[in-house]
């Protein structure tokens, strides 16, 4: 295996650990509720909002 | 523009109708096509030959009608999912102008023979450099658009809309990296087997963030907005998006198995094909786990049955595609009719399918009417499925044909058929697959007189209505 070989594993190897990271953050428990809520505000897109993030 | 309802839509609706026109010469180009395969007395050199028209067919159909409607339905959902308007509608109107002055350039120097001779990267250096431009400016609205959002987070839509801007944008300028020699004329950067290498990292990405993520976007959109009911996960929508977008780019080099392309590099692409069943298939399963309860709809709702036929059909394609990347089953239908037979089920199943229901869903509120014809958008689909069927079927069985007999051998080890032999015995199949072509128009022609109908009485409703 020469080092171009190598290099290209290792940049797999990489995003592999950075994809792990997205689904272990993704399915923690304390962020269900939040990860789903999108999926019920799209629903209610009608009309643009007059203000950012009314809800915070 | 038609600032109603505080979302930029007139644009919109610009995209959508010269999508559908692109679409249509698509079509109509690929049923001639097909009757040229069938009948090659049909080829009028030097312009209306096979070689000449089918990359104008596949150029009229991902670039004109996909990337059409993609534009339509990027600007539509982002305005909607941000909860702002689009960041500047006069770029937006520019961008439809020079969309379609690129895909007319394209159709006219394919038809002229300017041809870079790489798959779904045919555009010469001056046309290719028109559509950097015309990318840039589509991306910098939609970016800008979701930078000034209204809503803190983001729905999984949108990820998949930012992924296909960058995706595409680096895919189209690394593998159109060229010198040119005159204004017509260029040669790739790249020589030999890096060369094809470069090419089909590009043109199975193509797939990918052309043939992909965009109707995916659209999918999980306007799924939950037939139906009326919320996706299923939307986290498992994340970690499918992910998954996806991990796995996908490194698959072109299934495109060159047996190639004279690094062994590891072959087998790293088919392991990557492979894996990538499970974010597939977990978006399909969202679709379906999103109709819980819900089944009834696929017979009452006409959207419902486009979308769910559309992602069944992403399903199908998700399980062929990685097994045609296995190096035993692609040695067998590689260079066969086999492969236009899956291709055809996933821009005619699967995308297609989805932008019907996406067009149906937004033409009428766009033109605030109803559609003009439910039985009729219920004709069309089932043209179009009959159509769709015929060909891929057909395709997939003269495939298996074509590849047994140039596997065939005699005793001495000698090939029992000659390639001409091979293609005398696939006339009936190439007969079928014209039969199937003309359905599949007969059905596109019904769509289109439906949503010509709809906007007209749309139109004809709004001039009665008082200021």
């Amino acid at each position: 295996m020469d080092s171009a070989s190598i290099y290209y594993l290792g940049v797999t190897l990489f995003l592999f650990i950075v994809f792990a990271a997205i689904v272990a953050r993704t399915y923690r428990k304390a962020h269900r509720a939040k990860g789903e809520e999108p999926k019920f505000r799209m629903m209610d897109d009608d009309q643009p909002k007059k203000h950012d993030h009314p809800e915070t | 523009m038609n600032q109603q309802d505080g979302y930029a839509d007139d644009i919109v609706k610009g995209f959508i109708i010269w999508s559908m026109v692109w679409g249509l010469v698509a079509v109509l180009v690929g049923v001639f096509i097909s009757f040229q395969i069938a009948f090659p007395q049909l080829n009028f050199p030097p312009y209306l030959t096979y070689g000449r028209l089918r990359p104008i067919h596949t150029n009229a159909g991902i670039f004109g009608w996909g990337i059409g409607s993609f534009m339509a339905f990027f600007i539509y959902i982002t305005q909607r999912l941000t909860r702002t308007s689009l960041w500047s509608p006069a770029l937006a109107k520019a961008q439809l102008w020079l969309f379609n002055v690129v895909i007319a350039l394209a159709a006219v120097t394919l038809a002229m023979g300017m041809n870079r001779s790489k798959e779904y990267a045919e555009l010469e250096w001056p046309v290719a450099s028109l559509v950097v431009v015309l990318w840039v400016i589509f991306a910098v609205n939609i970016v800008m658009t979701i930078v000034k959002r209204r809503e803190e987070q983001m729905y999984i839509s949108l990820w998949y809309i930012l992924a296909t801007l960058v995706g595409v944008a680096v895919l189209y300028l690394v593998n159109n990296a060229s010198i040119p020699v005159s204004l017509t004329k260029s040669y790739s950067a790249y020589a030999g087997a890096n060369d094809a290498n470069v090419q089909w990292w590009y043109g199975h990405n193509a797939v990918a963030m052309v043939l992909t993520t965009p109707p995916l976007a659209i999918f999980y959109y306007f799924l939950p907005k037939a139906t009326g009911v919320p996706i299923y996960s939307h986290r498992m929508g994340v970690v499918a998006f992910w998954s996806l977008i991990f796995m996908y780019l490194w698959t072109g080099a299934h495109h060159l198995l047996w190639a004279p392309v690094p062994d590891w590099v072959q087998t790293l692409a088919m392991g990557f094909s492979v894996m990538l069943i499970a974010p597939s298939w977990a978006a399909v399963f969202n679709g379906y786990f999103s109709m819980n309860g819900q089944w009834h709809q696929m017979r009452e709702n006409y959207l419902v049955k486009f979308l769910i036929f559309g992602i069944t059909f992403y399903g199908m394609q998700t399980l062929q595609g990685p097994s045609q990347s296995i190096r035993t089953f692609s040695a067998f239908i590689h260079f066969t009719d086999w492969v236009p037979g899956h291709v055809h089920m996933g821009t005619l199943g699967w995308v297609s399918l989805v932008l019907f229901a996406a067009i149906y869903y937004t033409v009428p509120r766009l033109y605030h009417t109803e559609v003009y014809s439910i039985p009729m958008a219920n004709m069309h689909f089932w043209l179009v499925l009959t159509g769709q069927l015929i060909f891929s079927i057909t395709m997939w069985i003269a495939g298996v044909q074509q590849a047994a007999m140039l596997n065939a051998t005699n005793p001495d080890g000698s090939l029992h058929y000659s390639f001409i032999e091979t293609m005398a015995e696939l006339y009936p199949y190439w007969y079928m697959r014209a039969a199937g072509g003309v359905i599949y128009l007969a059905g596109l022609l019904l769509f289109l007189y439906n949503i010509y109908k709809t906007i007209t009485v749309g139109k004809a409703q709004a001039a009665v209505q008082p200021a």
